[in-house]
């Protein structure tokens, strides 16, 4: 059952950000992208249930943008995706208050799993 | 009627010098041309003997003249004589032998013009047609002479008929261009030219026209030479390539020129220096410059390969996270057709997207002569910095940008061009690489100079150069941890091999580097029809 809240994608790139806004609506869920941190930080009202983003774009980085939220005082479970490889991203992601940390290209079952166990709900359902 | 009757007074009205004498050479009679040509006044001349008075000489003197004219009655020919006053003098002489009632003749009668400065003007004509003789058969350049009137009757009416650009025209009607070729013909050609076209006697290449010396590539040289012989620009100096006689071809310095008097002949004098030496050693000299620009490009590619890498990685991606929502939507209790057949299209663009970034880097990889066309320098500042997008982000760089609009085109290879503002922008990178995150800025402008030619300068917000810029452009000279140091010197390799220059200093602010790249502006286009 599709909940209102949607899955904000965050990702500059268009063409990933829309296959994943499509990967997640197959999965059953409401999906929403933003091409940027800023454009994400600008119209997020709480009610978001996961954020998935890239570590590295144009402006604020991934993790800069996690560190704001939880300024702002906002839990969202955040799933960052890079294409960087150095091991320091991961920690440094984590440390900022990610889930966890998918390589690209990632498996988007992997993605799906991770996203199901942030929003509480348990594996393989769909 | 005798002479007497004429009399004297007539002689002395007459512009020639008459004179007479008798068998023993004594003067007879003396008119006022005489006295003015000679400068002795009768009384002085009469009873002398002439030939020793005028002391008369005579260059192709076989016999004495008097000995033909006493069998002959008649003599013509030119005297060299000399002046009371020492002058030496040329006279046309006429002498005519009279004979009395016996038959036995008695006197001689001379008619003279002075043809001195004829006479000087002819022999320095012949001297000077001598030397020039001299030097066309024997001279290291080659040479051919060319009789062009056939040419000029088809071009002089040309400008009657309104045609003002000569070149222009020409240049639309290249079968016209031809018929002139054919029209222009060889007088004459000296050893050296000969030796050139391959030919073996002059009759080889004497005689015929010139079309089968000038290839069709060399046309716009021949226009070239054309219209300067019309438009009477003399001088005409520039490198082509012609055509021997067995066909093959060969590079040569070539020019035109005439002198007046051989224009007035129709007679143009072209030169030919071979330079085919000289070209191929350029040609070797421009394919290791092109093999060095190339492995410095493969060596830039392995310092960007994380960014190569990071870029494929997001059509990838998109690929791979398509194909999975595909499956998911096939996998539905419904199978979401429509769904899939929109995906399966994104796939397609995505596999385009990575296909074009393949292609940049294998061009940047491949080794390629370098291919000249006009290029706007803006449009490869914008495809550098797209191809540099990753690499800029990683190392959180911003870019400023102040582009010229317009730019004046530059003549160059893209490539090489690119691989010059790369090396540019990822050394500028680098030396801001300690730098805090909002210090590294990256700034990009062009302009246009004032003498019309384009600029590039590139500036970052690192530590600045050394106070002796220049040994960045020896070669192995590197302020970096790795890396041969061999960019800069590749850099200015190229700039040469496009007439243009790159310097490099800092900024005026003190902070960071500067390097300015000049490149000359692209000549005007010629439309063709």
């Amino acid at each position: 059952m599709p909940s209102e809240n949607p899955i904000s994608v965050v990702e500059d790139d268009e063409s990933l950000r829309s296959a994943l806004v499509g990967l997640i609506r197959s999965s059953g869920y409401t999906a929403r992208g933003f091409a940027s941190a800023e454009e994400y930080l600008a119209v997020q009202d709480g009610l978001c249930r996961c954020v998935i983003t890239d570590i590295q774009m144009p402006g604020l980085s991934g993790i800069e943008m996690i560190a704001r939220l939880r300024g702002m005082g906002y839990p969202v479970p955040v799933i960052m995706v890079t294409a960087r490889t150095e091991p320091a991203i991961e920690a440094q992601a984590i440390a900022a208050g990610a889930l966890c940390v998918l390589r690209k290209p990632f498996e988007a079952e992997a993605l799906l799993d991770r996203l199901r166990g942030a929003l509480g709900e348990s594996a393989g359902s769909p | 009627m005798s002479d007497a009757a004429i009399g004297p007074d007539i002689l002395d009205l007459l512009h020639e010098s008459v004179i007479s004498w008798d068998r023993a050479g004594r003067i007879l009679s003396w008119n006022a041309a005489s006295e003015e040509l000679y400068g002795w006044p009768a009384e002085a001349a009469l009873g002398r003997v002439a030939g020793t008075l005028l002391q008369t000489s005579h260059d192709r003197l076989l016999v004495e003249p008097d000995d033909e004219l006493w069998r002959a009655e008649r003599w013509e020919g030119e005297l060299k004589r000399r002046t009371a006053s020492g002058e030496e003098r040329i006279v046309d002489v006429r002498w005519t032998t009279e004979r009395d009632e016996a038959g036995k003749a008695w006197r001689t009668i001379e008619t003279a013009r002075d043809v001195t400065d004829r006479a000087a003007a002819e022999e320095a004509l012949r001297l000077s047609e001598y030397r020039y003789r001299n030097m066309f058969e024997a001279m290291a350049v080659g040479f051919v002479e060319m009789d062009f009137t056939a040419v000029g009757a088809m071009l002089i009416p040309l400008r009657e008929k309104g045609v003002t650009d000569l070149t222009a025209w020409l240049r639309a009607r290249p079968g016209f261009v031809r018929k002139t070729m054919a029209r222009a013909i060889v007088v004459d050609v000296n050893e050296k030219a000969l030796q050139l076209f391959g030919g073996s006697t002059k009759s080889d290449m004497v005689g015929g026209g010139s079309g089968r010396y000038w290839p069709p590539t060399s046309e716009p040289v021949y226009i070239e030479a054309l219209a300067a012989t019309m438009e009477k620009k003399p001088h005409l100096v520039c490198e082509t390539r012609m055509r021997r006689l067995d066909g093959s071809e060969f590079d040569t310095l070539f020019t035109v020129s005439w002198s007046a008097e051989s224009r007035k002949r129709g007679v143009v004098l072209l030169a030919y220096v071979d330079v085919s030496e000289r070209k191929q050693a350029e040609a070797a000299l421009q394919q290791l410059r092109a093999e060095f620009a190339h492995a410095a490009r493969i060596s830039m590619l392995g310092e960007l390969t994380a960014s190569i890498a990071h870029e494929l990685n997001q059509p990838l991606a998109a690929i791979a996270t398509r194909g999975e929502a595909s499956l998911r939507w096939l996998a539905a209790d419904e199978p979401q057709l429509d769904e899939v057949r929109t995906l399966a299209a994104e796939i397609v663009a995505d596999v385009r997207r990575a296909a074009s970034i393949i292609d940049r880097v294998r061009s940047m990889a491949e080794p390629r002569p370098p291919q000249w066309a006009p290029l706007d320098l803006n449009v490869i500042v914008e495809e550098v910095l797209a191809f540099l997008r990753h690499e800029l982000q990683a190392q959180s760089v911003s870019i400023e940008r102040d582009l010229a609009e317009p730019l004046p085109l530059v003549l160059g290879d893209r490539t090489q061009l690119q691989q010059v503002i790369v090396n540019l922008a990822v050394n500028a990178v680098q030396a801001m690489s300690e730098a805090e995150a909002e210090r590294r800025i990256l700034r990009v402008g062009t302009r246009r100079t004032d003498n019309g030619s384009a600029m590039l300068v590139v500036e970052d917000e690192g530590p600045g150069l050394p106070g002796d810029a220049s040994r960045l452009f020896d070669g192995f000279f590197s302020t970096k941890a790795s890396g041969m140091g061999m960019g800069l010197p590749i850099c200015r390799s190229i700039l040469d091999a496009h007439g243009g220059d790159i310097e490099a200093g800092n900024r005026n602010s003190g902070v960071g580097a500067r390097f300015t790249v000049t490149l000359p502006p692209a000549p005007d286009l010629i439309p063709r029809s």
